[in-house]
């Protein structure tokens, strides 16, 4: 009961505070209201939900702008939500219900506001201009709605798997619920109407009354589709300021939508099922959700950027008085306390810095989750989803840049791997294949797995189209590993016939060049028959590499770790050289190039004599070479920066980065580097 | 590193029109730019030297954690190369750069002097001189009493040749 009443008073102060154009207020409310709705049918609260029911229609009535006098309605409001708090606080269960509850409007939730449920539906199948006062509320009702639309597409997929699951129904009413209201004030007809007789269904829905199920479920879908392609014309509209854009195949969709609700097309539940459903629905609605709960605020990624830079330029200011007053201080020890408990701070802000750009993989996941059930229904495949390790956390630049491999990977999985029902039945299989999506940390990198129960990759078959290709020559000896990465080759499909998902031979190679790109690897284990599994290792962030710090003359550069192999001091006898220019190293019997990087920097070395200098043996996928470098200082992260348009990119060089004295270093790109030296083309 | 080393603090000469300009020096002569092209004035620090980058490129510097790059103007004017003093001072600029973008670059002088404003009366159209100095980079010249202070057109010192140069070497900027 303390719940409740807390509940109430926190409305009582909401709506005390809310002007009828304050929206969000009166969503809240209306949000609340509804809950208290939902509350068990005991009999001492009954009149306590009956009330609230009434007062969620005026809510909901005001956020739509159906009444009249919107000030005098939210007035009725006030008072309706006072007097609720009447009912508990004098625990007196039958007090009369007061006139200005009674006023409000009773109406049957079916039927909720009349001239909004029929609306004639081509009236509004025309282009709206958004007003110039509206355009920043409406950027905000764009990324919010694609928030609740995303949001409703993952809950409708829970249903899907649980058609029993009120919470996920709940979920995608709030979400079209909540579209419907900013729609409707910011007079986005088309949205509005879609919204509405959506949420009337779910209404029914999540009252027990239909199940969403089969061809309602996909309904819901397709409305959720609409919607979305809706919210983009509206951001369209709002970015170049031109009018709305209707999209007359709404109409139909909202027919569809009405039609299914009517209970044509739909499943009819049993009254028995249908009570059992609101025993089971009633507690499931007074726990808080999840989505409530979390408070967040928005802020610009270039905000963002700054802070971290800005806490970066801290770290180092900060390393750089330790350093410089460690001499002054042997004989301070409280200074020298408190500037190592500065640099703890300072490290703590920064890592907390970083931890901002951290978004879980979640959203990732359950683009996929939606785009593998379309595919099964296409196919005509049955294929469970597992989605493991959501909430690993990873760079939001890298989750960006990570969604169309991963499409590509479990597109893959799901219409060449995972085979039809009765083959996988003949095979010993379950009728339904298993797709497994799987994020989680490994040793300084985030890892994601894309699995499937499929076919796996036939070898031999693998190895035929390579050799018809002429990527291999006929009769070489390759190892598995070697095999497997031909899938990676552009334009080799082992997919017998192309279909309009995949199978055309592009993809694979994009995959690998977009990984690679982020500065990842991936790997292929397979069993032929039993599935496959490709594996993506990437960096935590885009923004920091391991780099090996070497110093040639006075300037300093940074090697990728990920590309050196070793390091040496050469002996004499290792040194060859043709015509005294081209110079070679045997490093373990494999003679490999000698390029000297200050000649191709022009720099001056401290020595020229390479058995005086050290030697960095580096690789670039297949081509390995050295390095002549004076000597090594160290590993160490680094932040990568670009050099700026002022500079643009140069050869050999991939970013620079801000070493701990405060200058800047140049990061080395060694595949540019042997471009450079062994004098192939670059730009 | 070191913040707005000025030798002595900027003086601005309000007045109801006219445009507000920098002036520095280079060696004898005053030049002037455009006062909301500056970002802010540090002093020389330390260069990263990048290699294959026109000579008048000296480098990339950290301005806060952001990696600029530093243009000489004596090397870009083809001025002789003097010694750094106290008094050489990178200016920050933000010039729009190919297609319309932003970008910050520095730019060493010999000295900073004031910030001036300059009535349109007082600014004349550069004289030709024929295919020995190039003009067209220059607003115009300035005349302040009897004195003449070159106005630069920075975004066009800056992006020129530079830009078709760099177009050369340059293929897409690199992302962080």
């Amino acid at each position: 009961m303390n719940v409740l009443s807390e509940k109430i008073n926190d409305l009582v102060t909401q709506a005390a505070g809310s002007r009828p154009d304050d929206l969000q207020t009166l969503a809240n409310i209306h949000t609340q209201l509804q809950s208290l709705s939902a509350l068990p049918a005991t009999e001492s609260l009954t009149e306590l939900r009956s009330s609230s029911n009434r007062l969620e229609k005026l809510a909901e009535q005001i956020v739509l702008r159906e009444v009249e006098d919107a000030e005098a309605s939210l007035w009725q409001l006030t008072r309706g939500i006072a007097e609720l708090q009447l009912l508990l606080t004098n625990d007196h269960p039958s007090l009369p219900i007061t006139p200005s509850i009674a006023a409000a409007p009773a109406t049957d939730p079916v039927s909720v506001s009349p001239p909004v449920a029929q609306p004639p539906t081509h009236t509004f199948c025309e282009d709206q201009i958004l007003s110039p006062d509206d355009l920043p509320l409406v950027q905000d009702f764009v990324s919010e709605s694609y928030t609740h639309i995303s949001t409703a597409e993952a809950s409708i997929l829970r249903v899907e798997d649980n058609p029993a699951d009120i919470e996920a129904i709940n979920c995608i009413f709030r979400a079209f619920h909540t579209v419907k209201g900013v729609a409707g004030f910011l007079n986005l007809k088309q949205i509005g109407f879609l919204a509405h007789s959506s949420e009337n269904l779910l209404d029914l829905a999540r009252k027990g009354k239909i199940q969403l199920q089969g061809s309602t479920l996909d309904i819901v879908l397709a409305a959720t589709d609409a919607m979305k392609e809706l919210v983009a014309r509206v951001a369209h509209a709002a970015q170049n300021q031109s009018p709305v854009v209707a999209d007359p195949s709404v109409a139909a969709l909202i027919d569809r939508v009405e039609a299914c609700a009517r209970g044509e097309n739909s499943n009819a539940v049993n009254p028995l099922t249908q009570r059992v459903k609101e025993n089971t629905s009633a507690p499931a609605a007074i726990t808080p959700t999840a989505h409530t709960a979390e408070s967040t605020i928005k802020v610009a990624t270039d905000r963002l950027d700054n802070l971290i830079n800005t806490v970066g330029e801290l770290v180092i200011a900060q390393a750089m008085v330790a350093q410089d007053s460690s001499a002054i201080l042997t004989g301070e020890p409280r200074i020298a306390r408190n500037l190592s408990h500065m640099g703890k701070i300072t490290r703590e802000l920064q890592e907390l810095s970083m931890s901002m750009r951290m978004v879980p993989i979640q959203g990732t996941f359950q683009k996929m989750a939606r785009l593998v059930r379309d595919l099964a229904k296409k196919s005509g495949k049955e294929i469970d989803l597992a989605l493991v390790g959501g909430d690993t956390e990873l760079d939001r630049n890298l989750v960006e840049a990570i969604t169309d491999p991963l499409v590509h990977m479990v597109r893959n999985s799901a219409d060449h791997g995972v085979e039809m029902p009765d083959q996988r039945e003949k095979n010993g299989k379950p009728r339904a294949g298993r797709v497994q999506l799987k994020a989680y940390h490994h040793s300084g990198s985030i890892v994601i797995e894309i699995s499937d129960d499929g076919r796996g990759l036939n070898k031999e078959k693998l190895l035929k189209k390579a050799i018809a290709a002429g990527i291999v020559a006929e009769g070489a000896a390759l190892s598995e590993a070697d095999i497997f990465k031909l899938v990676f080759h552009a334009g080799l499909s082992t997919a017998e016939k192309v279909t309009d998902v995949s199978g055309r031979g592009v993809g694979m190679d994009v995959v690998k060049k977009n990984v690679e790109s982020l500065r990842g690897k991936i790997d292929i284990a397979s069993v032929e028959g039993q599935g496959a599994t490709f594996t993506i290792r990437l960096p935590l962030t885009l923004a920091v590499i391991d780099g090996l710090v070497v110093k040639i003359g006075t300037a300093r550069y940074i090697l990728p770790i990920l590309s050196v192999e070793q390091s040496l001091r050469p002996q004499a006898d290792q040194l060859s050289s043709i015509q005294d220019r081209g110079e070679m190293v045997m490093v373990r019997d494999t003679l490999l190039p000698l390029y000297r990087l200050h000649r191709l920097f022009n720099v001056t070395p401290t020595t020229e004599d390479p058995t005086a200098a050290l030697v960095v043996v580096v690789q670039d996928d297949t081509r390995r070479c050295c390095l002549l470098v004076d000597e090594l200082i160290g590993q160490q992260q680094v932040v990568i920066k670009s050099l700026g348009d002022g500079v643009g990119k140069i050869a050999g060089v991939s970013g620079g980065a801000i070493l701990g004295d405060g200058n800047v270093s140049l990061i080395l790109d060694v595949a540019g580097i042997i471009d450079l030296a062994s004098g192939s083309p670059i730009c | 590193m070191s913040t707005a080393t000025l030798s002595k603090p900027i003086k601005s000469s309000a007045t109801t029109s006219g445009e507000k300009y920098l002036t520095f020096a280079l060696g004898n002569e005053e030049y002037g730019l455009e006062i909301l092209k500056v970002r802010e004035i540090i002093g020389y620090m330390e260069i990263t030297a990048v290699p294959r980058t026109p000579s008048h490129v000296k480098g990339v510097i950290n301005l806060r954690g952001q990696v600029i790059s530093v243009v000489d103007l004596r090397t870009k004017f083809q001025m002789k190369e003097v010694e750094k003093t106290e008094a050489t001072c990178i200016i920050v600029v933000e010039i729009t750069g190919i297609a319309g973008r932003k970008l910050s670059t520095g730019i060493i002088v010999d000295r900073v002097s004031e910030v001036l404003n300059i009535l349109p009366d007082n600014i004349e159209p550069a004289p030709e001189f024929g295919g020995a100095v190039n003009t067209d980079f220059i607003l115009g010249m300035g005349k302040i009493g009897k004195s003449v202070k070159i106005l630069l057109d920075i975004d066009k010192v800056l992006t020129r040749e530079e830009q078709t140069h760099l177009a050369e070497i340059t293929g897409e900027t690199q992302p962080v």
